[in-house]
């Protein structure tokens, strides 16, 4: 589904990440993984270090704590927002929604909106189609964007095609109405079909949580893992993603009429370096331009990788003047969203642990 | 592209393939596994332009079954 919306503008960005500090090639050894393996797949896959959440903290925790850092750099108070939009799969209820829950902690004006879009990886894409759609033709003039998840919590410690992939964050984004501004170009999609292929199975509505006790199965690469836990077919996900990104990268250039060597950046996911170089090298994009690096720093984000990779790489020229950058998410429930769009000057609050160590 | 010339393009791109013949069961490849199988959809996209699936890839016995996925060229 293609969209082009006009006169809105990116003004802020923070990302706050886990403060736990997980070392992929320790880890594997403490599970009696050989160290040859553990050094091909780190180099690979781009694996080094993921940041993951302190006990007790959850998405909502690292989103709040992103909104506030960037409300304090934008200078405004919590009741210029008009709605807030948070993208997560790890929610801290079943009911009420995360949006409403940080509606209630910021302060935001009783009939400002809020409400929660269940996606992970293509997430930040969408919420920001729908941020963008609230202010071009909703009536709000200032959006509170927040994506986050713990996806730590949810993979079994000895499923090695899962577990050292996921870091945790929480993004905040500030989207407002504005006079003129160039269109951006949205390309939506999903293929249910593929939905099974990265699935928590148990702790919904349809196998409660308690429905059964939970058993750890070996699957045969010897990965453990039971229901409750996020089971991902790898090389499904891989072939999805080389279907599926190339094509909506390039019809989002197409419409904003971006060729690859005027464009400043392709910000893609960062699922690991292996999947962001296959696929940004399908796109056309050379590796200068396509940042790979984030997943060695903070791991897989989920929603709020995209926002992290756009200030771990942009950061100062985002700040500074505007650019013209392509971003496209991709993963669970098979979906997958592409933006063209010229993001910056903008507000930068820095990507920092939460809580800080004091 | 022969079969043989598909296994010669597969052991120089993938090293975990470099003792592999055609009759070589994949369970037998060193550290064959996940990372193994995101590494042959890469060799095949990159190589042959052909998207593999998972589970096509789970479904071979031997290095040979998993060529003959690719189509031959003359």
């Amino acid at each position: 589904m293609h969209s082009s919306i006009s006169n809105v503008r990116l003004a802020g960005l923070a990302v706050s990440t886990g403060s736990l500090t997980r070392d992929f090639i320790a880890d594997g050894l403490a599970l009696g993984l050989d160290r040859v393996m553990l050094e091909r797949t780190a180099q690979t896959i781009g694996l080094r270090e993921r940041k993951v959440a302190a006990p007790g903290v959850t998405a909502l925790d690292l989103c709040e704590d992103a909104a506030r850092r960037l409300l304090d750099a934008a200078g405004l108070d919590a009741t210029a927002i008009d709605a807030v939009i948070f993208v997560t799969q790890t929610p801290d209820h079943p009911q009420p929604n995360n949006a409403s829950l940080l509606h209630g902690r910021l302060g935001l004006a009783t009939g400002a909106a809020a409400f929660d879009l269940s996606l992970g990886c293509s997430g930040w894409v969408y919420g920001l189609q729908q941020a963008a759609l609230l202010c071009a033709h909703g009536g709000a003039a200032r959006v509170l964007l927040c994506a986050g998840d713990t996806l730590s919590r949810l993979t079994h410690p000895r499923d090695r095609s899962a577990d050292p992939l996921f870091g945790d964050a929480g993004s905040a984004a500030l989207i407002e109405r504005t006079g003129q501004a160039a269109a951006w170009h949205f390309e939506l999609g999903a293929d249910g079909k593929g939905a099974n292929a990265i699935i928590v199975p148990q702790g919904g509505a349809r196998m409660p949580a308690d429905c059964k006790p939970l058993t750890e199965i070996p699957d045969l690469d010897g990965n453990v893992r039971h229901a409750a836990n996020l089971a991902m077919q790898g090389g499904e996900v891989f072939n999805f993603s080389l279907r599926q990104a190339p094509p909506a990268v390039a019809a989002v250039m197409r419409h904003a009429h971006y060729a690859v060597e005027a464009t400043d950046g392709l910000v893609l996911h960062q699922a690991n370096r292996f999947v962001i170089t296959t696929v940004g090298r399908k796109c056309g994009f050379p590796a200068a331009k396509t940042p790979s690096d984030v997943v060695e720093h903070y791991g897989n984000q989920s929603s709020a990788s995209i926002p992290c990779a756009m200030i771990h790489a942009f950061a100062e020229p985002l700040a500074a003047r505007p650019l013209k950058l392509v971003l496209c998410g991709f993963g669970v429930g098979w979906s997958w969203g592409a933006v063209a769009a010229e993001l910056g000057p903008l507000i930068i609050a820095p990507i920092q642990p939460y809580p800080l160590a004091r | 592209m022969t079969l043989n010339d598909q296994l010669q393009a597969l052991r120089r791109d993938v090293d975990l393939f470099a003792g592999a013949t055609l009759d070589t069961p994949l369970a037998s490849v060193p550290h064959w596994g996940s990372l193994a199988v995101l590494l042959v959809i890469q060799h095949c996209e990159t190589q042959h332009g052909l998207a593999l699936t998972g589970t096509q890839i789970r479904g071979c016995s031997t290095v040979g079954d998993l060529l003959a996925l690719i189509p031959q060229q003359p």
